[in-house]
């Protein structure tokens, strides 16, 4: 931690910091909607804003990837004209938990893979990330000590820690330095204020502890071992195929191709929309074939894709422990549940085979 | 190249649904761009004697002079299209199924039921064989756009066989189960874009049943929120008591 990256703002300040903020760009940022909801929002002013929040609805990933996103556009004709398009602007995110942002360095890992996603990532230049960082839990949902998100790392360009009277702020990319200096209103960071830092970092080892009754580096085993697990079978029971487990998963990336013409039938556009592999459509093929019929084949492919598949091909557990699936299920599918019935079994079995 | 011919008809129903294509603003100057209108009671005078490339129909079976109509619309039909819930799941007209047709009869016409006699409630399709479905009550006018453009282009339309919570979700709306209310939306079919719930409303299930739901699931789920059961079913069977009739 060098102290020359950091810099404070006083707690008083913050209206005038995001008032200044938005004379600089767009700004989203997450807005109370009512019965414990929140969404990430443009925002007009300063008093929208709620920086104590639990996670919003749907992840800030809404950004990154837009729910429908045109790809391209064609007019038919004596001749056929295809054009791919991209819709970004610039944006300043404000508030991001260090859980979104661990699904955001998600997203950037796979959809900068091969084949790369253009679209994505000429968006993910023209945005500016402020993380704000978690004191405590936001509820008893989330898991993200677990997978190690209950910390910045990295994949912002400022982050905001709450101490006392004050924010200490990490500048992470000249993105954010240049925020600093055009607002105005920082003032440079002291050994005393460092010292606060570490005092909260120490109170959270405290507070955030695992929240799963094992260790991440086990997880390839455990899935491993898991295929046949009966929770499976209780999840065919249980769960709904409504889709919401993935469509408010910072990690989930999954969509569907359609197209649009408009009513002279002579031109139109190829756009993609979020979609799920819960659903009934997903796994459907041509002949009426679908791969993932079971309900329970469908909830374990969700859960080997969080915890098993992406940690061979990338080295990365793609569940940033949020809890938004678990706060989201309707049918009472809780993710700290699910996981900690598997140990169990999976312990049984480890048992059985010994004595 | 001639436009295509297209016609509205109606059945037991409150004409909304045509009321809604009707209304569609702008896009309907598009429309009779490339379309020709050739009957539609609700809008104009004039009739058709010939055969028509599309046919919406809006409305539920519910007599035998209906079925005969239909029959004949169909037949002069080349495309058949069910609009609105009354004709694409017989709608809130099903509720009718629940009871005694002698006693409806009675309850509706008093001693003279005998002159109109009454059949048990259909929706098109389980009287003739129907080629596109437009879901919802009203009708979701994008929707029927989208559908109009399948047919033109000769290409089918697949009603989303998923939940209305998937748009809903996408739409950030707050759970109406968060709000303490009971809402339709996790076993109705989607399409509609959650317009219902995105104004503030609940969903009634106007779009039908999704293909594969869960119902012992969903039980459970309502039991957790203290629902009753048959306070569900009373639910359910507003829109879609003629479902029954699919089974056979």
């Amino acid at each position: 931690m060098k102290t020359e990256h950091y810099r404070i703002l006083e707690k008083s300040k913050i209206t005038d910091f995001l008032d200044k903020l938005n004379t600089i760009s767009k700004i989203a940022a997450p807005v109370y909607k009512g019965f414990n909801n929140y969404a990430f929002q443009t925002i007009k002013s300063a008093e929208e804003v709620s920086l104590k929040y639990i996670p919003t609805v749907i992840p800030p990933k809404k950004y990154f990837l837009p729910t429908k996103d045109s790809l391209l556009e064609f007019t038919v004709g004596n001749e056929l004209k295809v054009e791919p398009t991209v819709e970004y602007e610039n944006l300043i995110l404000f508030g991001v938990h260090t859980c979104d942002i661990a699904g955001i360095r998600c997203l950037n890992m796979v959809l900068s893979d091969k084949p790369k996603d253009t679209a994505y990532l000429i968006r993910k230049k023209h945005i500016t990330i402020i993380g704000l960082e978690c004191n405590d839990y936001c509820d008893e949902f989330a898991s993200c000590a677990f997978v190690g998100a209950h910390l910045p790392t990295t994949g912002y360009d400022l982050m905001f820690t709450e101490l006392e009277d004050y924010f200490i702020v990490h500048i992470h990319s000249t993105k954010g330095s240049d925020i600093i200096e055009k607002t105005g209103l920082f003032k440079p960071a002291q050994t005393i204020h460092m010292e606060e830092l570490k005092v909260l970092r120490e109170k959270k080892s405290a507070i955030f502890n695992n929240e799963i009754p094992t260790e991440r580096r086990y997880l390839p085993d455990l899935f491993d071992r898991s295929f046949n697990a009966s929770i499976w079978k209780e999840l065919e029971q249980k769960c709904l195929s409504c889709g919401n487990c993935t469509a408010v998963c910072p990690t989930c990336y999954c969509f569907d191709i359609k197209e649009n013409v408009d009513l002279s039938l002579q031109a139109g556009e190829r756009y993609r929309v979020w979609f799920s592999c819960q659903l009934d459509p997903f796994a459907k093929v041509a002949g009426g074939i679908d791969f993932r019929r079971e309900r329970s084949a469908r909830q374990r492919h969700r859960f080997y894709r969080k915890f098993r598949y992406h940690i061979d091909r990338y080295g990365m557990v793609f569940c940033t422990g949020c809890g938004r699936c678990s706060r989201t299920c309707m049918a009472g599918i809780k993710l700290k549940e699910v996981l900690t019935s598997l140990i169990r079994e999976s312990e049984a079995k480890i048992w059985r085979k010994w004595l | 190249m001639s436009k295509p011919k297209v016609a509205f008809f109606d059945f037991a129903c409150c004409e909304g649904c045509q009321l809604q294509v009707a209304n569609i603003g702008e896009p309907l100057l598009d429309v009779l761009d490339i379309v020709q209108v050739v009957e539609f009671r609700e809008v104009m005078s004039e009739k058709w004697n010939g055969d028509f490339d599309v046919a919406f129909v809006e409305g539920s079976i519910t007599d035998e002079h209906a079925v005969e109509r239909i029959k004949k619309i169909r037949e002069r039909s080349k495309i058949l299209v069910a609009l609105g819930s009354c004709a694409t799941i017989g709608g809130v007209n099903g509720m009718k199924n629940s009871f005694d047709l002698e006693e409806v009869g009675k309850y509706v016409y008093g001693e003279s039921y005998k002159f109109f006699p009454t059949l048990h409630t259909k929706a098109v399709h389980q009287v003739v064989p129907v080629d596109y479905f437009i879901n919802g009550c009203p009708i979701y006018q994008p929707e029927f756009l989208t559908v109009l453009k399948c047919i033109l282009q000769g290409i089918p339309y697949y009603v989303p066989e998923y939940p209305v919570c998937v748009e809903c979700k996408l739409n950030e709306n707050v759970c109406m189960y968060d709000r303490g209310v009971t809402c339709m939306g996790p076993v109705t079919k989607a399409g509609c874009n959650s317009w219902c719930i995105n104004n503030g409303n609940i969903c009634y299930g106007c779009r039908g049943l999704t293909i594969n739901p869960n119902t012992e699931g969903f039980k459970e789920v309502l039991k957790n929120y203290k629902i009753p059961e048959d306070f569900l079913i009373r639910k359910i069977e507003m829109y879609n008591k003629c479902k029954e009739f699919d089974k056979s």
